[in-house]
């Protein structure tokens, strides 16, 4: 029986905080790309046209470099990064191969629906060396979804297009309830950026992939609306601690 | 697109069932959703051509024995005499009128033009723009129908800074502005290339000579054009993505063709204006590359035949069709390999990329981020859009809301928007935290700063529920981390956030590189690491707080009272904590605070309905001897 001087204090529970998803996300996936050997880089959201586009190979003709599709800035004269493979352009530009760099972070696009928002966030990785094939590619993918998604996921390529890569493809995953769900893009890097960046396409050639953290984090998560994660809703935040 | 599964097998011999088809589609990369028997169609930008039944089924050849089979007009046609320049060759090299004349009413459509018009649910115009539709629906090519009895003189094609209005053939008044391309008459614009014909020289129902227009506008001459004017325009999508340039004589004899099967033809007239011949590109045959791309050992003979089944002649190098703008390197053909092969058939081999090492920045950053969430600041992110404009503010062109159209200059505002957003959502203690770029005209700089706010009570424990935030708590907490141990700390006015909490608001803005080099924060990863949890939907219902003051005279129970109020539960609790803890060592009692959050996802509750729950919570803790609530019956 417990006597009054007995009793201890009860132990002070303090709230810790949460780290925002998809920052969680985000690093998740930067540190299982490090495990595979990639580097990460860092480079400016306001980019030029020539690293967003250009060097890209997106042609002035393209899609995406609308006023429709990219938010401009100081009369047209920068972009703010619509993806973030501009990082990995300069930072190509100043290595020689072999090389694996990884980019992570904000990127804009011109759209906000439930699903689309104008700013949400990339992982992406490129590894250039001598004979890099699409079979490497394929490789590297599956053991990237199967340790997000584990071991036992369908996984299914798609041919897709991306100027910046040829072959492109864009993966699914399957869901529990028998649908697929895209996760990725990636493809063999085209030539033409390579010879961009200086590296030699006859004796070098390259990987690439890009995943989009929102769109993992909410089939990680469960979250099925993209706004959820902007809404800066404690209730919402302090779930991911 | 949406394409009939029925008039793709007009071209396919086989009759392949639906869902063959569609797994030889994806197989291709052609991406659709299936409604009934019609495929809608979702195609890379890449691949204008296949735009078009036709084009499909071209593609679908590798797996399938596609007919060619398309009735064309097959007489000598006589040349017309046409009063046109073309102003602008560059933007259309290419360009060839038709004009033809009929004789009667057209009282009822063949079946395979009548169901085009019924099976995709599409509005009928009149005859001559319903067979227009017909054709880039069949053969991908968009043609333009004018009424040649509305056409007064010299026509012109040309690329011209404008500024004037333009009614559409749709009825619709745009205000035509900077370069488009265009075709004129007396300098009277009567259609915007490319894009949409103009009302004033359409077609009708009364029409009996039409001039069809056939055209290869370049991609980059009408790009844009359609979001800009927001018009709906089938023509412009596929002229963006390129159209095949040779391809003007048949498209025109089918629909030669196409009005000789409804109605008597008086007179046809044909011509060509080719300023430049498109010769097919030529590419190196070199196996050994594309085994190479692909990580595939595919034979001479494989690769030859899969690539004209594609419709690529392999001579002493491979030509490229006309209709593959898309095609012009190695990596494009392995590509086409690939697709054929099956990109899940080509075998998975591993690499391995030797291991880098992480800078010392980043670490800083994970330390910092450490360290507030350990002591209660939640991570936010917010979006760079903001409507104040500082003396530095970037301004964005084009921006998404013209409310919100200059890009952050610092963290202040946004962080202050989600303090009141979750203060209106009854919470009582708020630390946030945010790292973002901030951006000034400035723009070669590269700017990372770090925002905190901080408002209402230090926690939610009984130690600190009494206390609210205030310099001294943030002085404590964030003074050993600055360099020189300085940093500013600002306290928000209340007075224009329109709100009537008093609790004082703490804000701390700074570069990452104010803080200290060796920051002394271990990180304990298990705060950090990714758990993965399953979400749960968030109520946007108000919460109800009651708090609870107990009094423990009797101490033999102590461990089961405890044990209760930690495993309190019900549908409506959402959250509970001792808010406060007293050994009253006169009394020799114990006074033991305690709140209960209630929220519904469902519905606001009623006094009534909290007050029920709160019964059952308490009904179990009030039956231990020696426990009670002062004042409570």
């Amino acid at each position: 029986m417990s006597s009054f001087d007995d009793i201890q204090s009860p132990e002070i529970i303090t709230n810790i905080g949460s780290k925002h998803p998809i920052n969680q996300m985000k690093d998740f996936l930067l540190d299982l790309l490090s495990g595979f050997g990639f580097q990460e880089v860092h480079g400016p959201e306001i980019e030029s046209e020539e690293f967003n586009f250009d060097m890209l190979n997106i042609k002035k003709s393209h899609p995406a470099r609308q006023m429709h599709d990219t938010f401009y800035i100081q009369d047209k004269s920068k972009v703010l990064r619509t993806h973030t493979s501009p990082v990995q352009i300069r930072s190509m530009l100043n290595a020689k191969p072999p090389m694996a760099f990884t980019s992570a972070g904000k990127v804009y696009r011109k759209d906000d629906d439930a699903t689309h928002l104008p700013m949400f966030h990339q992982v992406e990785g490129i590894y250039v060396d001598e004979n890099v094939n699409f079979s490497h590619l394929k490789d590297l993918i599956h053991k990237l979804i199967h340790s997000i998604f584990g071991k036992d996921v369908d996984i299914r390529f798609r041919p897709s297009y991306f100027p910046f890569t040829e072959p492109s493809a864009e993966v699914d995953i399957l869901s529990e309830e028998g649908k697929w769900l895209e996760i990725l893009g990636c493809g063999i890097v085209n030539p033409i950026v390579l010879e961009n960046c200086n590296i030699d396409s006859r004796k070098y050639s390259g990987l690439a992939f890009g995943l989009g953290v929102e769109r993992i984090a909410m089939l990680k998560y469960g979250v099925n609306d993209i706004r959820e994660f902007y809404k800066s809703n404690l209730d919402f935040l302090t779930q991911f601690k | 697109m949406k394409i009939h599964y029925k008039d793709i097998l007009r071209f396919i011999d086989e009759k392949p069932s639906i869902d063959d088809l569609s797994n030889k589609l994806f197989q291709l990369g052609h991406e659709h959703e299936i409604e009934g028997e019609v495929f809608d169609m979702e195609f890379t930008p890449n691949r204008g051509d296949c735009l078009s039944v036709y084009g499909l089924a071209r593609d679908l050849n590798v797996f399938y024995d596609v007919n060619n089979l398309i009735d064309i007009y097959e007489e000598d046609i006589e040349e017309l005499e046409l009063d046109f320049i073309n102003k602008s060759e560059a933007d259309c090299p290419n360009i060839s009128f038709l004009k033809i004349e009929v004789e009667d009413q057209i009282l009822e459509y063949k079946d395979y033009l009548s169901s085009y018009f019924l099976n995709l649910k599409i509005k009928k115009n009149n005859f001559f723009t319903d067979i227009s539709n017909y054709i880039s629906y069949e053969l991908g090519q968009p043609t333009h129908c004018f009424d040649e009895d509305r056409i007064n003189g010299q026509l012109v094609f040309d690329k011209k800074d404008l500024n004037e209005a333009f009614t559409t053939l749709m009825n619709s008044e745009i205000e035509l502005e900077g370069e488009n391309c265009i075709f004129s008459v007396n300098e009277e614009v009567i259609s915007l290339a490319g894009l949409m014909g103009g009302k004033s020289t359409s077609c009708s129902e009364l029409t009996k000579i039409a001039l069809i227009e056939c055209a290869y506008f370049k991609p980059e001459s009408i790009i844009g054009k359609s979001v800009k004017y927001n018009l709906q325009s089938d023509a412009a999508h596929k002229f963006e993505r390129g159209v095949d340039p040779s391809c003007h004589e048949k498209v025109l004899r089918r629909f030669i063709k196409i009005v000789q099967d409804h109605v008597k033809i008086k007179n046809i007239k044909l011509v060509k204006f080719e300023n430049k011949e498109f010769k097919p590109k030529q590419i190196e045959i070199d196996l050994d590359k594309i085994n190479n791309i692909l990580g595939t050992s595919i034979d001479d003979d494989s690769y030859k035949d899969n690539l004209k089944k594609l419709g690529f002649k392999y001579e002493s190098k491979i030509k490229v069709p006309s209709y593959r703008s898309d095609i012009s390197n190695q990596n494009d053909l392995a590509e086409e390999i690939a697709r054929i092969i099956g990109y899940n058939n080509i075998p998975n081999s591993s690499i391995n990329i030797p291991k880098s090492s992480q800078s010392l920045v980043e670490q800083k950053d994970d330390k910092l981020r450490h360290y507030l969430i350990e002591n209660g600041f939640s991570e936010v992110i917010n979006f760079p859009f903001v409507g104040n404009k500082e003396n530095n503010s970037i301004s964005v062109d084009n921006p998404l809301d013209s409310n919100k159209k200059y890009l952050r200059t610092n963290l202040e505002d946004s962080l202050i928007e989600n303090l009141l957003y979750n203060e209106r959502r009854q919470k009582d203690s708020i630390k946030l935290f945010e790292f973002s770029n901030v951006y000034s005209s400035d723009v070669s700089r590269n700017v990372v700063k770090v925002g905190i706010i901080a408002s209402g009570h230090m926690g939610h424990d009984y130690a600190n529920f009494s206390k609210k935030i205030d310099h001294k708590y943030i002085n404590n907490l964030f003074k050993a981390l600055f360099k020189d141990n300085e940093f500013k700390c600002s306290l928000i006015s209340r007075e224009r956030l329109n709100t009537k909490i008093k609790n004082k608001i703490y804000y701390i803005e700074f570069n990452i590189e104010d803080l200290k080099d060796n920051l002394d924060i271990e990180i304990d990863n298990s705060l950090i690491l990714n758990k993965f949890i399953k979400y749960k939907p968030i109520s946007e219902f108000p919460a109800s707080n009651r708090d609870f003051s107990f009094l423990v005279s009797n101490f033999s129970n102590i461990e089961k009272i405890f044990r209760l109020f930690k495993n309190m539960n019900d549908e409506h609790l959402k959250d509970s904590f001792m808010f406060d803890f007293y050994k009253n060592e006169k009394s020799n009692e114990l006074k033991i605070g305690y709140r209960m959050i209630f929220q519904s996802n469902t519905k606001t509750l009623s006094d009534n309905e909290i007050e029920k729950s709160v019964s059952k919570i308490l009904q179990p803790i009030l039956a231990i001897n020696g426990i009670s609530i002062p004042g409570m019956e």
